[in-house]
């Protein structure tokens, strides 16, 4: 497996890990997403109780050419509100379901947030000087008496302590029934898409009032509904061209030329059931969970609950390749579905930009993640746990020991602790620097640098 | 954690409970894919209607836990099974129109066969768990249906009455595989005596008694609730009802409450395989089999026969 050593292979280290470090984990600090900047530089989580935190790495330090630079707190604000719904006496939860940038245009950075209902644009500046020699002002901020001013002088800029402000430039409010699961900035960068269980809109980003809604499956009557959106984007080259996934297992891809309301699709994908492997639990593990465009979009990676499979949108009846991520647990779908682990939702990413490499990757449970090399069609199982914290030291591979005996080193399946998932992983756009959320911490690992 | 297969008593092979393919054709294998079915039924029932959360339900978890009793329901009609339980199962129950009602539910417009008000529904897990005691016996199917009725017809408000009514119908339902929409006047007049209509020699042959007055029952619950449009994801009825405080009153569904942040075992913990292994452990008095962590069903069927006798106060 990857690791291993020879010549492209990554081997991972330990960077940086962020977050408490006792084990009672408070509600608040569950992580909910997970995404890097357009260049890397930044790097942003949202949590359950609405908080957005920005990291910047520090610029490469000339002298310590063995470490990129760290990533450090940048910027923290409060990004939604727990709200609550008169009309149907229920809360609206605060936790931040998606973050994504937009492509930098001046100075500020900008991202669009988003909890189950609302979607907020934020613009994060920085502010270093300050300007000073006011007439009117003491610089404490005073009135001055203007019978005391003498003298005219023009104030100037002067340095100061850094401060990066966060204010909200945008709401988009309203225009969702049911929840948010996705939202996904069109390549033109004018545009975007949210989309909720049943509904995909699409918004321009100086307009709040409006939305169009592209996309409407919620049947006439609702006895009749058996499936429901769950995640959506938009292609990363075609304007107008985006896809989305169904808690059946099938992706649409639509094209928003053809008609207003994107209801029916130009391409369906979805991969025959294999016989040999049915079960009760069969709808419910093919519930797609996340869904990704490569970055030359050409292929599409998704998420269902056992696997990663790999689609070329040239061909809709199956996908070019599935990786397993956790086959051992198909023999115990039934306890998962009674203790609701079934309807985890994990992501997946793809690596960054990086030609020499073609990786994807995912997380699972006990605090473990998945990547899987196209090319060599290897794949490693590593862990994100404090233990391993030694910067520079290679994480060791982890195997999971599905029956039989248990060789050294093994974890066998009824020990995983199923409360330590890894659902939100993400990938550099342009370095091998991976962002792995466990429940509260933040691990950030690099490959060894030579 | 559960693992493969364990013994039952009236099971001669070891069957793997979980994940293997138990058609329902195979003879001796059947008995365990029924049994497994039975216990993913009433999981998902009790996902639906025990959770009460402060905000609304995830819809997709919804939908999915539908379509798998929609399947299991199905596949027993198919089955032209007449057990009690599995009748009132049968029933084209929808928790997800009762969810997400569009408009002031008026059945006797609807197309679709009568829906299984919240409250109905909420004692399937009475009945389930009263069933499947039968279920051990030899003689599967006689015994259940003046157990289930006998446990039911506690000093019950008229809603439970008119509940446990809707299960005798379901009977018929069931009987006629093909329920018909007709007015919920005729419905009505119906209503009076199902009561203990069935022997349990009689308990396979259930005559059509007309529409199931299931949805008089429902229409008289759902009158005020006007609210519950779509919007309402939750399971608006039963916050509505008190019927729940009294069917729930003496259950501990605990065991069915699997809150990853919350667990009484910690946040650290293991949750399934800890639990489940140790009910097997706690209910192992109730088992002559040698309990093993990989019956989830021996688990399911000894914890419901708990729940039954707590219920009909023995």
């Amino acid at each position: 497996f990857l690791g291993a050593g020879g010549g492209n292979d990554i081997q991972w280290c330990f960077s940086q890990v962020k977050g408490a470090v006792d084990d009672d984990v408070a509600e608040a600090d569950i992580i909910s997403t997970v995404e890097f900047n357009h260049s890397g530089e930044l790097l942003a989580t949202g949590d359950k109780g609405g908080r957005v935190v920005i990291f910047q790495q520090e610029q490469e330090n000339k002298t310590q050419s063995h470490s990129r630079g760290e990533y450090n707190v940048y910027s923290t604000f409060q990004s939604h509100e727990p709200e609550f719904d008169y009309l149907k006496s229920l809360e609206i939860e605060e936790k931040i379901n998606k973050i994504r940038w937009l492509p930098q245009k001046n100075a500020a950075q900008f991202l669009l947030s988003t909890n189950d209902k609302t979607i907020k644009l934020w613009k994060i500046s920085e502010r270093d000087k300050r300007p000073e020699g006011y007439n009117l002002k003491e610089e404490d901020g005073r009135y001055r008496d203007p019978t005391t001013v003498t003298t005219l002088r023009v104030p100037v800029f002067r340095p100061m302590d850094l401060m990066v402000e966060a204010s909200p430039r945008r709401i988009f409010a309203n225009a969702h029934t049911y929840h948010i699961n996705s939202i996904s900035i069109n390549s033109d960068y004018e545009t975007y898409l949210s989309a909720d269980d049943l509904r995909i809109n699409l918004w321009h980003l100086e307009i709040t009032d409006r939305s169009f809604n592209i996309v409407d499956i919620k049947p006439a009557n609702m006895e009749e509904l058996t499936e429901v959106i769950t995640a959506a984007e938009f292609h990363p080259n075609s304007c107008s061209t985006f896809v989305y996934s169904s808690s059946k297992g099938t992706i649409r891809l639509c094209d928003m030329r053809a008609s207003a309301l994107c209801d029916r699709h130009s391409k369906l994908f979805e991969e025959p059931e294999d016989p040999s492997n049915r079960s009760f639990f069969s709808e419910i593990i093919s519930s797609i969970s996340d869904v990704k465009f490569s970055h030359s979009g050409r292929y599409m990676m998704t998420r269902d609950y056992l696997s990663v499979k790999i689609w070329d949108l040239n061909m809709e009846n199956r996908p070019v390749e599935t990786y397993q991520v956790h086959e051992y647990l198909r023999s115990k779908l039934c306890s998962l579905y009674e203790n609701d682990c079934i309807f985890d939702k994990f992501e997946c990413c793809w690596n960054g930009s990086d030609r020499q490499v073609d990786i994807v990757m995912t997380g699972s449970y006990n605090n473990f993640f998945r990547m899987f090399d196209r090319n060599t069609k290897r794949d490693i199982t590593l862990e994100a746990s404090r233990e391993n914290n030694k910067p520079r030291t290679v994480l060791k591979p982890r195997k999971v020991c599905a029956s039989g005996k248990r060789k050294k080193d093994e974890i066998s399946v009824d020990s995983l602790d199923f409360n330590k998932k890894i659902l939100h992983t993400a990938w550099h756009p342009k370095e091998n620097i991976i962002a792995v959320a466990t429940t509260n911490n933040l691990y950030i690992f690099q490959d060894k640098m030579n | 954690m559960l693992g493969k297969g364990g013994k039952r008593k009236f099971d001669e092979h070891e069957d793997g409970l979980e994940g293997k393919v138990v058609s329902p054709t195979d003879g001796p294998s059947k008995v365990s894919y029924t049994l497994q079915r039975q216990t993913i039924f009433n999981i998902s029932l009790m996902k639906l209607y025990n959770h009460r959360p402060l905000t609304e339900p995830s819809l997709q978890k919804t939908v999915l836990i539908n379509n798998m009793l929609r399947r299991i329901q199905e596949e027993l009609k198919q089955e032209g099974s007449l057990r009690p339980m599995f009748v009132a199962a049968s029933q084209p129950a929808d928790p997800l129109s009762d969810n997400f009602r569009e408009a002031q539910p008026a059945f006797s417009h609807l197309g679709s066969p009568p829906l299984l008000p919240a409250e109905l529904v909420s004692t399937m897990p009475l009945e389930s768990c009263l069933t499947p005691a039968s279920l051990l016996e030899d003689d599967t199917f006689c015994t259940s249906p003046a157990v289930q009725h006998d446990g039911a017809t506690k000093p019950p408000p008229p809603a439970l009455q008119a509940v446990k009514d809707s299960f005798s119908s379901a009977l018929d339902e069931i009987e006629e595989l093909c329920p018909a929409p007709t007015s919920a006047e005729a419905v009505a007049a119906e209503s009076a005596a199902h009561d203990p209509k069935t022997q349990p020699s009689e308990s396979n042959i259930h005559k059509p008694e007309g529409l199931p007055e299931s949805r008089t029952a429902e229409s008289k619950l759902m009158d005020p609730l006007p609210g519950n449009f779509e919007i309402t994801a939750s399971t608006g009825f039963l916050t509505d009802l008190t019927l729940d405080d009294i069917l729930f009153a003496d259950i501990d569904t605990s065991m069915y409450d699997f809150d990853p942040c919350t667990s009484a075992t910690g946040a650290a913990s293991k949750m399934a395989p800890v639990s489940a292994d140790e009910l097997l452990k706690t209910l192992a008095p109730y088992s002559s089999q040698p309990v093993t962590p990989n019956q989830p069903f021996k688990m399911d069927l000894t914890e419901l026969d708990h729940i039954m006798e707590v219920l009909v106060g023995s």
